[in-house]
């Protein structure tokens, strides 16, 4: 090959912006070859977490020196996308410490489980940092192609299998509207460059692109579960293996939403209301199909699509005013890394209690867990008053931070419905907080005995990181 | 001549889709999917687009539908089981929903065919007019200096991908067996 074209593709930044990926690709293939040995495959759990924080650590780097783009402006490695990164690994890596012991220990294939875990959050780095439609497309695989094969990994239950089943031909449904999209935009500007295409969006696209671009943003918002495309969600949440749940509920929404931040400016002014509109009626969508459920994994998966109309306000408001974009993406960030820590918590216990049954997800069995496991319960409460935005805890300050970019961007209808749709959300947390301390245990139920050290650490780190959000947001903000 | 070989082409590929989707049978099915694929390989040539058409063939037309009959052959040998000829068509077993699904297809077809209509008119005509280069649009120095500077990112993660995807499939299909503590298999 031409030498140029080497210095002039494959250098030092280059090396630097992809070294997170390489780092996980490289682990990957490490825990593939690790199966074939019992010796080294014993130190599986070593080369996963080594992998994770081999490419948090060059993700931390990026922060310090970001690469704006790379690869002929394919790729961007810029602070934000770096920030992503450390979001999508902490939640893959919540998921993973939650799925050590969820699974039988004779299971087979949890090698192959953690590969595909590892997969995930590649696909995720790709989506958050794409400046280039190829490039998004491949990392929306890479994450959902390992994802349909997680959510039906207890091929045992028939509800993991569905889950599986229901996730692949709705996620291959929105990746056919997504190509689609790509397809028209393509054919009225003549490129996929995010760059290019906002030059072409500023200098006006013809109805062709606008319908391409309605396609793309359509399987955007399949993907980030906004009404109304949220209906696969209850069913897939609950009936996936739980510490996948958390995966798809935390890092791949992240994934999708970092994306919609940025190709923004390619939708048509006039969409922000018509974005507004379809927030407010997600959080409406997922807080009233919450009220009435009675699975605690169900009941999380509908505050999940409520959640997720709540960062669509974010959409919203930077698609209005279009200088926010700094604003909206560090509330964004800010909101996704409490949720991270929040609802990775909140289903991490879930799955640590569903070692003692699986009829631990009803609300019901949970009665008196307050005295049978104060701690577990202490902790529980702590997630769920963080998802009902109560202060002192990062899930409060999250939301303050969304309305007010909200409000900044003239919007105040949507934001007032917002905080009314948080405090009807309220009712629900409290609904489970009042069975674990205020009702008697029923006597049917056993309790929850299970001990496990390494749920117990992530739950206190993840506890810890919502304290630590609400009381001393900056030392987070300090980092965005 | 071109003109007439396209509309040709296109009618053929539609209605091979919509047989796809249609046919009871599903070697029909996997036959009209083929024809499909071929007649989008005449239009491909036609656009210009060599290489594409020839990998059109040997990849979809070739390896992806002996796979497809071989599944088809293995998994139904016996052709359609007596119940499903009752006329109990599983794609039209609920006829509210299914009018309701062709109703939002219709939408979103037509709002995205005039969308279409109205953007091939503002799309200007390119330079050199809409002359084809002999060795076609996607001649192969291109197309591999593309594919392995600008996009050698989307390229490399494709093969993580592939990978990902072998290691799934086995994972979902492999016939389980339960592995003892002490790493023996037993059945």
């Amino acid at each position: 090959m031409n030498p140029d074209l080497i210095d002039q593709y494959f250098n030092a930044e280059c090396a630097a912006a992809l070294a997170p990926l390489v780092t996980l690709a490289g682990g990957l293939l490490l825990l593939i070859v690790a199966e074939w040995f019992e010796p080294i495959n014993r130190l599986r759990p070593l080369l996963f977490v080594g992998s994770i924080l081999g490419a948090a650590w060059a993700e931390v780097a990026l922060l310090n020196t970001p690469v704006p783009a790379v690869l002929g402006g394919t790729y961007s490695a810029d602070k934000a996308s770096a920030m992503w990164g450390l979001v999508f690994l902490a939640s893959t890596l919540i998921a993973w410490v939650h799925a050590r012991s969820y699974y039988r220990k004779s299971r087979p294939f949890l090698g192959e489980h953690d590969m595909l875990l590892l997969a995930a959050p590649m696909g995720m780095m790709m989506m958050a940092g794409a400046l280039d439609l190829t490039v998004f497309f491949i990392g929306l695989e890479l994450l959902s192609i390992p994802l349909y094969c997680l959510a039906s990994f207890r091929r045992d239950r028939s509800e993991s299998v569905e889950a599986g089943l229901k996730y692949f031909v709705l996620g291959a449904f929105s990746v056919g509207l997504f190509l689609y999209g790509v397809a028209l935009v393509y054919a009225a500007t003549g490129t996929l460059s995010l760059t290019a295409l906002s030059e072409a969006a500023a200098a006006g696209f013809s109805p062709m692109a606008h319908v391409g671009m309605a396609f793309i943003l359509g399987s955007l918002l399949f993907k980030l579960s906004i009404w109304p495309f949220h209906l696969w969600v209850p069913d897939v949440y609950q009936g996936a293996p739980t510490p996948v749940t958390i995966l798809m509920a935390t890092g791949t929404k992240a994934a999708a939403l970092a994306f919609t931040l940025r190709i923004t400016g390619l939708l048509p002014e006039s969409s922000a209301g018509l974005i507004a509109l379809l927030a407010v009626l997600t959080m409406a969508a997922g807080n009233l199909g919450a009220l009435v459920q009675s699975n605690l994994k169900r009941l999380l998966a509908y505050s999940g699509v409520a959640h997720a109309g709540t960062l669509l306000l974010l959409v919203a408001a930077q698609r209005a005013s279009g200088d926010l974009s700094y604003e909206a993406t560090s509330a964004a960030l800010f909101y996704m890394a409490a949720y991270v820590a929040t609802a990775g918590g909140a289903f991490g216990l879930l799955a640590w209690l569903e070692a003692d049954g699986e009829h631990f997800t009803q609300i019901e069995s949970l009665k008196g867990l307050g005295r049978r496991r104060p701690g577990m319960a202490a902790a529980m409460t702590l997630f769920l008053l963080s998802l009902g935005g109560i202060p002192a805890t990062g899930g409060f300050l999250a939301k303050w931070m969304v309305f007010s970019v909200t409000l900044d961007a003239h919007l105040t209808g949507y934001a007032i419905a917002g905080v009314l749709m948080s405090i009807i959300a309220l009712a629900y947390y409290l609904r489970v907080i009042v069975a674990m301390y205020m009702e008697p245990a029923s006597d049917h139920v056993a309790p929850p005995t299970a001990k496990r050290t390494d749920a117990l650490v992530a739950t206190a780190i993840c506890a810890a990181a919502v304290l630590l959000m609400g009381i001393l947001p900056n030392v987070f903000l300090g980092l965005i | 001549m071109v003109d007439l070989l396209f509309y040709v082409a296109a009618l053929v590929a539609v209605l091979t889709a919509v047989g796809v989707v249609l046919a009871r049978n599903p070697v029909i099915s996997v036959v009209s999917l083929l024809t499909c694929f071929g007649s989008l390989a005449v239009i491909y040539l036609l656009a210009g687009f060599q290489f594409l058409a020839a990998i059109q063939i040997l990849v979809y037309g070739g390896a992806i539908m002996v796979l497809f009959l071989f599944v088809v052959m293995l998994l139904n040998l016996g052709g359609l089981s007596p119940e499903d000829e009752d006329g109990d068509d599983p794609l039209f077993h609920d006829r509210r929903r299914s009018a309701g699904g062709l109703a939002v297809a219709v939408a979103l077809g037509s709002a995205s065919l005039i969308g279409i209509l109205r953007g091939a008119r503002h799309l200007a005509e390119p330079a050199n007019g809409y002359a084809l280069p002999d060795e076609g649009f996607d001649a192969l120095p291109a197309l591999a200096e593309a594919m392995f500077t600008r996009y050698s990112l989307p390229f490399e993660a494709a093969s993580v991908l592939l990978l990902a995807t072998t290691v799934g499939v086995m994972v979902l299909a492999k016939r389980q067996r339960a592995v003892t503590p002490a790493g023996e298999k037993r059945p």
